[in-house]
């Protein structure tokens, strides 16, 4: 919980600041809230709230571009990603999609170092999780001010 | 060791005094009393075998052999089998061993090939066990395939299962290949309990056997197969 | 006309299939609005921000905005490849908190230590600081003084600070945070070769017939070196993969030989591997006798604690630990036949079975080996000998310097090599591998720098932890932290960091993008510029340097680090921090500020904006009339040119994906010291250590020695901290990219299922994680990606909101001064109510 209003606080600091100049010119005194003080303890104690859960809704996520790897959208508790198997290809594989209805791996996901394509998922792209996350069920910690390409410097 | 040593020292010396007895005809005692006795050495030598049974029947008992307790147990420990939301729990004789009492039997004597692996060190280090894995899990899902997976349905009965509180993805294919009968627990749920040995060559559950491709009704996309196929009969023609 | 996505996604599809049916589309029905031109990303290249892997990314900029980034095809380390993190780039900067204002404490409108930050002009920020300092030297000198920098420092910013504070403020009191991460490494290469940084590469991964991981996750800390371990693994079956930790993690899941060991005893494995190497006759005896000599090292050589800690006190040889004397290969095969299978077996907890297959992989001359570490051998009270004696495995059998033989240290910043180590940042450290207690190299360093002979200080200041001790006692009372978030990362943060941090006597100044606990704890924070913010170069773990433009403005009045250094520097004129009777000898200095003596030296001003490629903004370069970064990069560059660490000219940086040193005849030098592949072996040699004057190497003899804390009846776990594969580091920049908080959002405590029950805990309970020095609190995990042995419990410690390192012991190896954040004793008690 801390965390969260350590940076809510931030947050609102940062607001603050991004206005602060407008604000200044009016004259106003600015002065930066909570958190940023010096009287607030970065070392206390305080209540660690509960581990996330993971999101298993099984609703596929919009990526933030292209080139984002999708993230997991289905519980992977115990899935065993090992030398001796790989739990997710079970699934994901070409092979394995029609019985199992699941997405299969991306096309890039066969090409090699070298960018040679293999018939088969390239070893270098054997551990999934590398790159493939599940969600918690938590909002974000801070406000992302990231913005969508199609959102930018489209024209009417 | 020590414990199903002297175990068995005990069961055996039992069994000799009692022979020594039995082989001989009664010259004194009256008939009711044989017959009373009878019945009740009857309940002291049955509860004294099913305690013994007992005993060797629980998570207790299995992880007091390091070979257990430092290779499958501890993976057992990281799985839902262990720790879940309600707090019911599988130990190792609830999947390993059937409940009903001739099975349980045949199991038992089974075991007696696990007393000589132990004796002779077939899996004492962790070394010898990751190279025995494969083996050992082959036998196991051998025998959940025979029985139907009769251990995982004495907690998870198909026909109890709720397929509205399950995932669609469950349901779906819980629907499509365990209520039909088409397959069964382990097919798809191996290594649910512990790591999986090499997997290469062994498939998913849900992978169709060549022979059905293309005619089950496992298929997710049924009506496009059936105009394909519709078209090759044409082409043919 | 506007279209939705899906509108357009349809329109899209519809125009292909009027292209594939031959039909031309009328004008009105083009799919795209604004023309093809709005869809347009500019693509330039850039390293990572994170780790010390190095990958290279195509970062996506559209109208000043990044957009996109993905893996470089073209980057030879990656090769279209990214971690989640690196996936995620694009996100780093945009926390909706970043911080665009100098803040300053301040009550009644004046600097108070017990005030509130309140907005100030960069006048304000920078003419409170430079009174400050100004006080500082006067009353104190310029001991009094110190900064900590970073491995994510670009080469300017790093280079241009040393400069600072040793020729113009005249402090050593100049440490990075790699201190805290590769120290250990650094000391070891310099003890062993003469020369710091691996003499291999990357490229040895796919040469390689056998990895080792001694105490490294990097399916976690470098996912993208693991996609290649993995690569040549599983694509070539008679390869092996030992994985030795003590825990099981991730890496562990490729291993074929998975050790787990009790903490502190890797020593042990190490002095048993060569002694079944000598005694069954597998040494490589022409290897050994011509390029390799023994020594001995000084033992109970204590744990860099407080000199009055009973410890310290008791350790017979803490104040001489870096000493060796000669032995010969005799001596050294007797010292190693202490450490037998059975011996050697019982101490670790390891299988007989195991060690001998991880011993055969070494031994074997058949086999090719890459040895791997990171911070299981580099944090760690006997760090420096860990490095050292895997070293001894493979120069005893020759395995070193060619493609797939290759000890390889790897590095978790992503300029730690670059900068921290090659620039010098190091508290008794110059550029090029020179030291600041030799006399010669002062004198060239300031023939170089231009500046009077007598300017850089002769004793090495304080190293991080001993700063913090310091900040405590007093003795050091401006402070300037710029890129790293110390208060969360430093050891024993409760007893020294930050007691230090708040010191009335002191004046913390903190340079960062976001509001960390650094910061929060500063007196003065300056909002920094950051990544592709600014142009930059950083140098990777296998001496790749990589230089980047800059993409994007940074948001408000945050500037780079190299700006803040240098536009401080305008402030101190030479009269006031050089003493007179240099300033006397050299009558021309007098009267200059020390931008003008350290940056318009003739050298850094040398290259007109002109020469900066037009297609990119440049601020610094902007703002102070020269294309300041050539100049810093070409006057770095002449400290090691014709010194086995040339650099090549600065534009080809500019064009390619990075180039390994030294680039000789623009040329990259894949792996040292073996003939035909490094320039500077001299042609007969076959291999040459040329490091050392002899040209050998130097195997040494060290035990096995207890680590400083060990679990006891009252506090009776191991802790063991550490990263997960999400966060990088402190999490400034990872916390605050939604979809990577939200795949870990918080710290946890993994630990063993029956360490758990046995303490009525149950999964996801909360608990007090409590040491001798302090307390936190957390949450139970006994599933997931870390599977703990009993007895050992593994915080990591990315979270500011739960920080392990008020618990942690602030011990270091007494040689390289770095801090063991992987051993120290904790008890764990539930929370109640």
């Amino acid at each position: 919980m801390r965390s969260l209003t350590v940076l809510g606080a931030a947050v609102a600091a940062g607001l603050v600041l991004a206005f602060g100049a407008a604000l200044s010119q009016e004259g106003a005194p600015v002065k930066i809230v909570p958190r940023l003080t010096g009287t607030a303890d970065p070392m206390a104690l305080e209540r660690v709230p509960a581990l996330g859960r993971p999101v298993v809704d099984d609703v596929r996520r919009m990526r933030n571009y292209p080139e984002q790897p999708p993230v997991i959208p289905h519980a992977i508790d115990g899935y065993q990603l090992t030398l001796n198997t790989n739990r997710c290809m079970d699934c994901h594989k070409r092979e394995f999609t029609e019985g199992s209805g699941a997405p299969m791996i991306s096309v890039t996901h066969f090409q090699d170092r070298d960018g040679q394509v293999l018939s088969d998922v390239t070893p270098r792209r054997y551990f999934c999780t590398a790159c493939h996350v599940q969600q918690s069920d938590v909002p974000p910690l801070v406000q992302n001010r990231f913005q969508d390409a199609k959102d930018i410097g489209r024209k009417p | 060791m020590a414990r199903l040593k002297s175990l068995f020292l005990r069961l055996w010396g039992a069994l000799l005094r009692f022979w020594h007895i039995v082989s001989r005809p009664s010259a004194y005692l009256p008939l009711g009393f044989l017959t009373l006795g009878g019945f009740v050495c009857g309940v002291i030598f049955w509860g004294g075998f099913n305690t013994a049974l007992e005993i060797t029947n629980t998570e207790k008992f299995c992880t007091s052999c390091h070979e257990m307790r430092d290779n499958v147990y501890q993976e057992l420990t990281q799985t839902v089998h262990f720790s879940n939301r309600s707090g019911v729990r599988a130990t190792c004789p609830d999947c390993h061993v059937p409940h009903n009492w001739t099975d349980k039997i045949a199991r038992k004597m089974q075991a007696s090939k696990e007393v000589w692996g132990k004796i002779f060190g077939t899996i004492s280090t962790r070394e010898k066990f990751l190279d025995m894995r494969l083996e050992l899990a082959k036998h196991e899902w051998a025998r959940l395939k025979a029985n139907d997976s009769l251990e995982c349905r004495n907690c998870h009965s198909s026909v109890a299962m709720d397929f509205t509180k399950q995932t669609r993805r469950a349901a779906e294919i819980h629907g499509r290949f365990l209520t039909t009968g088409e397959k069964t627990c382990i097919d798809c749920h191996k290594g649910i309990a512990h790591l999986l040995p090499n997997m290469t060559g062994i498939e998913p559950g849900w992978k169709e056997a060549p022979e059905l491709q293309g005619k089950g009704s496992a298929s997710w996309h049924g009506p496009e197969r059936a105009v394909s196929a519709y078209l090759a009969e044409i082409e043919r023609r | 006309m506007t279209l939705s996505r899906r509108e357009m996604l349809k329109a899209q599809a519809a125009g292909v299939a009027a292209l594939a049916a031959n039909m031309s589309v009328p004008a009105e029905a083009q799919p795209v609005t604004g023309g093809v031109d709005s869809l347009q990303i500019k693509w330039s290249k850039a390293p990572c921000r994170f780790c010390g892997t190095g990958c290279g990314v195509m970062v996506g900029v559209k109208e000043g905005k990044v957009i996109a980034t993905h893996g470089d095809m073209k980057a030879d380390v990656n090769r279209g490849l990214n971690c989640i993190k690196g996936y995620f780039l694009s996100k780093i900067m945009y926390g909706s908190d970043r911080l665009t204002q100098p803040l300053l404490r301040k009550k009644n409108g004046v600097y108070a230590k017990d005030g509130e930050f309140t907005p100030v002009s960069w006048e304000e920020a920078f003419d409170t600081m430079a009174a400050k300092a100004k006080a500082t030297l006067k009353a104190k000198g310029p001991t009094a003084l110190g900064m900590f920098g970073s491995g994510q420092w670009t080469i300017f910013e790093g280079y241009a600070a040393t400069k600072l504070m040793r020729a113009g403020f005249r402090s050593n009191n100049l440490d990075p945070n790699a201190r805290h991460c590769m120290a250990s490494a650094a000391y070891a290469f310099m003890r062993t070769f003469g020369m710091d940084e691996p003499m291999g590469c990357y490229d040895d991964f796919e040469h390689a017939d056998a990895f080792v991981l001694w105490g490294s996750n990097m399916a976690e800390m470098h996912p993208i070196l693991w996609t290649r371990v993995t690569d040549r693994r599983l694509g070539h079956p008679h390869v092996k993969v030992a994985v030795l930790s003590t825990f099981t993690h991730r890496s562990s899941d490729l291993a074929d030989i998975p050790i787990v060991f009790k903490p502190g005893t890797d020593l042990a494995i190490l002095n048993y591997i060569a002694n079944h190497i000598i005694s069954t006759g597998r040494v490589n005896k022409d290897f050994v006798d011509r390029h390799t000599t023994f020594v001995k090292g000084a033992t109970e050589i204590g744990y860099g604690l407080r000199p009055d800690d009973p410890r310290e006190v008791k350790a017979r040889k803490a104040a001489d630990a870096a000493a060796t004397t000669p032995i010969d290969f005799d001596a050294y095969a007797a010292f190693v036949k202490d450490y037998t299978l059975e011996k050697v077996s019982a101490l670790t907890g390891v299988e007989p079975g195991f060690l001998q297959q991880l011993a055969e992989l070494y031994a074997d001359p058949k086999r090719k080996v890459v040895s791997l570490w990171t911070m299981g051998f580099n944090q760690h009270v006997r760090g420096v000998w860990a490095n050292q004696l895997v070293y001894n495995l493979h120069l005893l059998t020759g395995k070193i310097s060619e493609p797939g033989n290759s000890p390889f240290s790897l590095t978790g910043q992503p300029s730690a090599c670059g900068t921290a180590r090659e620039v010098g940042t190091f508290a008794h450290r110059l550029p090029a591998d020179m030291t600041v207690v030799n006399p010669e190299h002062r004198k060239h360093a300031e023939e170089i720098w231009r500046v009077p002979h007598g300017i850089i200080p002769d004793k090495p200041g304080y190293h991080a932890v001993e700063q913090d001790r310091m900040l405590k006692d007093g003795k050091l009372n401006f402070y300037w932290i710029q890129v790293n978030n110390n208060l969360q990362a430093a050891p024993n943060s409760t007893g020294e960091t930050y007691p230090g941090y708040r010191n009335p006597d002191n004046f913390i100044v903190v340079s960062d993008a976001y509001p960390t606990v650094t910061a929060m704890a500063a007196d003065l924070i300056l909002p920094a510029a950051m990544w592709v913010e600014k142009e930059g170069a950083y140098g990777n773990a296998e001496r790749r340097t990589h230089v980047w433009h800059q993409l994007v403005n940074a948001p408000g009045q945050a500037r780079s680090d190299l700006w803040q250094l240098m536009e401080f520097s305008k402030r101190f004129t030479t009269d006031e921090v050089w003493p007179a009777e240099i300033l006397d000898a050299n009558p021309n200095y007098k009267g200059k500020t020390l931008f003008d003596v350290l940056f318009r030296n003739g050298q850094v001003d040398k290259f007109a904006l002109s020469e900066i490629d037009p297609g990119y903004e440049n601020h610094e370069a902007k703002h102070f009339g020269f294309y300041v970064h050539k100049g810093l990069f070409e006057e770095y560059a002449s400290f090691g040119r014709g010194h086995g660490h040339d650099l090549g000219p600065y534009e080809l940086y500019h064009e390619v994906r990075g180039l390994r040193w030294p680039v000789v005849d623009g040329k990259e030098t894949l792996w040292r010291y073996r003939e035909g592949l490094d320039p500077y072996v001299k042609p007969g040699k076959g291999v040459e250590f040329y490091g050392n004057k002899d040209g050998k190497a130097r195997i040494i003899a060290v035990p096995y020695e207890p680590p400083a804390e060990v679990p006891d009846g009252e506090y009776d776990l191991w802790l063991v901290t550490g990263r997960v594969l999400e966060h990088w580091h402190s999490g400034s920049m990872t916390m605050r990219v939604p979809e990577l908080y939200r795949a870990f959002p918080g710290a946890r405590c993994f630990m063993h299922p029956e360490d758990a029950r046995k303490r009525g805990l149950n999964q996801g309970s909360e608990i007090r994680l409590i040491s001798r020095r302090g307390e936190m609190r957390t949450r139970v995990e006994t599933r997931g990606r870390n599977r703990m042995p009993p007895g050992v419990v593994f915080v990591p410690w990315f979270d500011a909101s739960q920080l392990i390192n008020k618990t942690t012991l602030d011990a270091t190896d007494p040689i390289s001064k770095q801090t063991d954040f992987k051993k120290c004793a904790v008890k764990i008690v539930p929370v109640s109510g």
